[in-house]
């Protein structure tokens, strides 16, 4: 078990190295400077601003400072607010970044699993027809376009909600459905069909024969089995709900990280590009690794093979 | 015991016993094709994506606005409207909208044609009215309680006489007076080039990538593959978007954006199914024979994997579409005046309060296609592959 | 004998597919007495496995018990509630099945999986429980019981986990144990040991057994009675001694005559019968092998042979009274 998370550990050092160089080389890649973009600076004004920012060292000098900050955790400065530091920016978002995020995946799990396994046990019946098609519609539908009709309808057309912000607790209704919609359309048809899968296993009517209750045989022979597959695709759920909340935090005007992310795009704010990029992959790979020992307890045919291996 | 005819207890000649030879077997492609045939959902999926495709890439030769032409004069308009009908005292009669958002008066004719701007008289900015003159007859529009309406001289309220299509914009115009509906099928025309191109891409490059690894196999493989799971480790649209920050804007860097960037799943389907076909006698008896690599990738192999990558593919489209209309939304995608649906959306959002019904139509033309891709892929398949049910 | 532990009486399920219904069993008729070993036998398709799990309402999706009853006990299983039926099953009545691989749960310890049995049909604490388990484990000669119950099923061969499954089957002393296919997914010298342990537990526990097998060997060393069934029907029923020294079907024949004998040792070739069994989604109004059988007459497409004789049954115009006789083929005593 120590050996693999060892294993686990060395390899999200190795693939955070590979994202640090690809996304250093690749703002380095951009026509001009940092400081090109916008107003024509003085020569001497530019050149002094190189020099604080250390632009006018060779590349792979730049690169390996780059990295040395990196290793300490510090993403440098911005360079579009002077004085502002890439840490502190992150910081002031991920409060609210973090609290949509996690209600949404709270969402997924507390919506999705259950309406799955609604729609498995009345297969072919009305429930499972109404959540499949509900389903097919939230797979279809885009986050943004559910973000902005909804904020049409029940923001500005009905008024129950806030058309911004997060002051008033019903504020977080509309961004974290619309950040959780397509999940939970996803989670309710792979647990469906995963559910499905499991109740045509052996072992299913061995636990009926053995003279079990229809509740124990479906809860403790049949939903753990057939949740090992939603458990695989939480790790993603995770990292697409981060990419989702750059439209969604844009669209209700919340003050999180994706907003910054965004708003640091259209500023070409290159250090602030490229730190939140590795803040986000760093996120990640600690989410995906919890999610893989999380699997790796649940399911126990893994432990051994992931040791011998 | 019942009466049994004598001649019952014949013995039967082997030729009547003999079954019939069972008829021949469908091969795969005519059962797939039945499958996918009986299969409702996605029969009207191809025909929706079809009538899509032709309206897109033909449709603006039959309109006579084109999607950069602006007219600000007829900013705004929607595809529907109440209309009043003012008689200026010498028998003329005209028909006019009042657009209750930014409080301008169009004519319109009976069918519904606009047909222009109406110029008033001096706003009266203290007590929100303007006075339109039609001959003789004055009507003032009041704009000082919401909604806006149209009185007469006397002070009384003017009804609305009925309503009507907009026959000129079918879908009425946007913020700059263009036409709606043109631009929607420029979008379609846009995110539906750019879905199709970057899914070929991602084919071309997932089938080289999948196929080397899995027809090397060994170590390339294995290195190959560690590159492929530190790839999918980071979701793909921040990829994307680091390239369209590099590249800039624009049809082609988003098409090369997403293009090489979502091959992975592709390289992985094409891996496995030729690691499992690789196993296979045939392959042997063709190599034992002294076809040349190539010759058994091309010719047996990827033959024989085409039901998975056929499926991987059909949902590598909506991905696409999803991809750059998010782009575009974000403001990463194609540059004004084109449009996509991503764009057209994030235009109909600045209007959402005044316009809501400009948010519709991108918003159920992405919707809709995305529904028609999604139920050819499971479509596919059920029909191509039903184990993968 | 008149007492019976299981008296199935004209049983017919049928599963309804997209093409139709497919009729598996059509009016089977049986009693297992008690102590005694009932072979049934045939080929894949035969109704064999479908008619014992119909009798405990086990058949999987699409299949429905379409007449027929099941006594035991005194009680009718095909028309017992839900409740009382959950109650007998596992506990009066064990079933082994016959994929060990699949019909263990991989993600729950071989030792839970006997524990919840024995907890759910008696009055006992989970430390009695665990004892009763380890117990179990002992009588079906797993090494190191009390280590081997915190093992989860993927650690055990498959012969290990033939003999889990047997445990979780006497978990609570079965009168009757259902036994489909129990060898067929192992190894042919596994499948002695666990053919051994099987008669030998059948023996010290006094259990009737329902061995569900296509496997003619297999019954030859086992059982004590047999029936032969194709095409959803009960072709032949007889001792098993009777059945092998005077078989009086085509199709019990034509079995045995598909069977290597190593002591036979005059090179006389395997002769396999020619045809496949028929389409249950539309069965011949006839006897069902006909279409395979060397002897068919017109008689036997026109009417669905009876069951002729008593102790030694058969299902064959053949032993009609007025019938040819045909060389080769025993008589059943009328």
């Amino acid at each position: 078990m120590l050996g693999y998370l060892a294993q686990r550990l060395g390899m999200m050092a190795v693939t955070l190295f590979a994202i640090v160089t690809l996304t250093f080389f690749l703002m380095h890649a951009v026509p001009g400077g940092p400081f090109v973009s916008e107003r024509m600076l003085a020569p001497e004004i530019a050149a002094a601003l190189n020099a604080k920012y250390g632009l006018d060292l060779p590349v792979w000098q730049q690169y390996l400072n780059y990295l040395g900050r990196i290793a300490s955790f510090d993403l440098g400065p911005s360079f579009k607010y002077p004085g502002v530091s890439i840490n502190s920016m992150i910081a002031a978002g991920l409060p609210t970044t973090l609290r949509t995020g996690l209600l949404a995946v709270i969402c997924v799990v507390a919506l999705g699993v259950p309406l799955g396994i609604v729609a498995a046990l009345n297969r072919n019946r009305w429930p499972d027809t109404f959540v499949m098609f509900v389903a097919t519609l939230g797979v279809a539908i885009p986050s943004y376009v559910i973000a902005t009709v909804t904020l049409y309808l029940f923001a500005l057309r009905l008024g129950w909600v806030p058309t911004f912000g997060l002051d008033d607790w019903r504020g977080y209704f509309l961004p974290v459905f619309a950040l959780s919609g397509f999940w939970i359309s996803f989670v309710a048809r792979l647990t469906r069909s995963s559910l499905l899968e499991t109740l045509q296993q052996d072992y299913m009517t061995t636990a009926r024969a053995k003279g079990l209750r229809p509740g124990q045989v479906l809860f403790k022979h049949g939903l753990r089995n057939s949740l090992l597959p939603v458990v695989t695709v939480l790790g993603p759920v995770v990292a697409n709900l981060v990419t989702g909340s750059f439209v969604i935090e844009q669209i209700f005007a919340l003050p999180g990280i994706g907003r910054q992310f965004v708003l640091s795009i259209t500023n070409r704010d290159y250090t602030a590009i490229m730190g939140i990029t590795i803040f986000y992959a760093a996120i990640l790979m600690v989410m995906i690794l919890i999610v893989d020992l999380l699997y790796v307890w649940l399911d126990p045919r893994i432990k051994l093979t992931k040791a011998t291996a | 015991m019942t009466d049994i005819a004598p001649n019952a207890w014949e013995k039967l000649p082997p030729e009547a016993t003999a079954s019939a030879p069972p008829p021949p077997a469908p091969t795969f492609g005519q059962e797939a094709r039945r499958r996918l045939w009986a299969n409702k959902p996605a029969v009207i999926s191809i025909v929706f994506i079809v009538a899509l495709v032709l309206a897109a890439f033909i449709g603006p030769f039959f309109s006579p606005y084109t999607y950069y032409k602006q007219d600000l004069k007829l900013a705004n308009i929607p595809p529907a409207f109440e209309t009043y009908t003012v008689s200026d005292g010498a028998g003329e009669t005209t028909r006019i909208f009042l657009n209750a958002s930014n409080f301008n008066i169009y004519e319109v004719d009976g069918q519904g044609h606009v047909l222009g701007l109406l110029r008033g008289g001096r706003k009266d900015l203290i007590q929100k009215s303007q006075p339109f003159t039609f001959g003789d007859t004055e009507v003032t529009l009041d704009y000082s309680r919401l909604p806006a309406r149209l009185l007469a001289a006397d002070g009384s309220e003017i009804r609305p006489s009925g309503w009507s299509w907009n026959r000129t914009y079918l879908f009425g115009t946007d913020q700059l007076g263009r036409d709606i509906l043109v631009r929607q099928l420029y979008g379609a025309q846009i995110s539906l080039t750019v879905a199709f191109v970057a899914t070929l891409v991602n084919f071309f490059i997932g089938v080289f990538y999948g196929g080397i690894a899995g027809y090397l196999g060994g170590k390339v493989d294995a290195v190959m593959m560690r590159i492929v799971e530190i790839i999918s480790t980071i979701p793909l649209t921040l990829y994307v978007v680091l390239l369209m920050v590099v590249f800039d804007s624009g049809l082609l860097s988003i098409i090369v954006a997403i293009g090489s960037v979502f091959w992975v799943d592709m390289a992985r389907i094409v891996r496995g199914q030729i690691l499992s076909l690789k196993s296979q006698d045939y392959i042997a008896a063709a190599r034992t024979m002294g076809a040349s690599p190539a010759r058994i990738l091309t010719k047996h192999l990827l033959p024989n994997a085409i039901g998975p990558i056929i499926v991987t593919l059909t949902m590598l489209i909506p991905s696409a579409i999803f991809i750059e209309s998010f782009m575009s939304f974000i403001g990463l995608g194609v540059t004004p005046p084109l449009a996509s649906w991503g764009s057209l959306t994030s235009e109909a959002v600045e209007t959402l309060r005044a316009y809501p019904h400009q948010l519709f139509f991108p918003a159920a033309a992405i919707s809709l296609t995305m529904f028609a891709f999604n139920f050819l892929g499971d479509g596919l398949r059920d029909a191509l592959d039903p184990r993968m049910r | 004998m008149s007492e019976t532990v299981l008296s199935v009486r004209d049983l017919s399920t049928s599963f309804f597919t997209p093409r139709g219904e497919v009729q598996a069993v059509r009016g089977v008729s049986f009693d297992v007495r008690p102590g005694e070993i009932l072979g049934l036998v045939g080929e894949s398709g035969s109704g064999k496995s479908i008619t014992c799990m119909s009798v405990l309402r086990l058949l999987k999706a699409g299949g429905r018990i379409k007449s027929g009853t099941a006594t035991f006990e005194g009680q009718d299983l095909l028309s017992l509630d839900e409740d009382a039926l959950s109650d007998l099953r596992g506990n009066r009545i064990g079933v082994i099945f016959q994929d060990p691989m699949t019909a263990l749960n991989p993600t729950i310890t071989v030792g839970e999986q006997v524990i919840e049995t024995i907890l759910r049909h008696r009055r006992a604490s989970r430390a009695e429980a665990r004892a009763r388990a380890i117990e179990l484990f002992e009588l079906v000669r797993i090494p190191s019981a009390a280590t081997r119950l915190k093992s989860y099923p993927h650690e055990f061969s498959g012969g290990m986990r033939q003999r889990v499954m047997i445990a979780i089957a006497l978990a609570c002393d079965p009168q009757l144990l259902i036994a489909d296919e129990p060898t067929t997914a192992l190894d042919v010298t596994i499948q002695r040991q666990i053919l051994a342990l099987l008669k030998d537990l059948q023996q010290r526990l006094a259990m009737s057994v329902i061995l569900i097998t296509h496997d003619l060997g297999v019954i030859a060393e086992t059982a004590d009675r047999v029936l032969v069934l194709y095409g959803g029907l009960i072709m032949e029923t007889a001792p098993v001694r009777d059945l092998f020294a005077r078989p009086a079907h085509p199709y019990t024949l034509g079995l045995l005559g598909a069977v290597p004998d190593l002591r036979d040792d005059t090179h006389r070739r395997l002769t396999p019968i020619p045809g496949s069994p028929p389409d249950m989604a539309a069965p011949p109004p006839g006897c069902p092998f006909a279409p395979r059988c060397p002897h068919a007459m017109r008689q036997c497409l026109d009417a669905l042979p009876p069951l002729f004789g008593t102790a030694h049954q058969s299902r064959c115009w053949l032993h009609h009274p007025e019938a040819p006789k045909v060389a080769g083929l025993n008589e059943v005593a009328a």
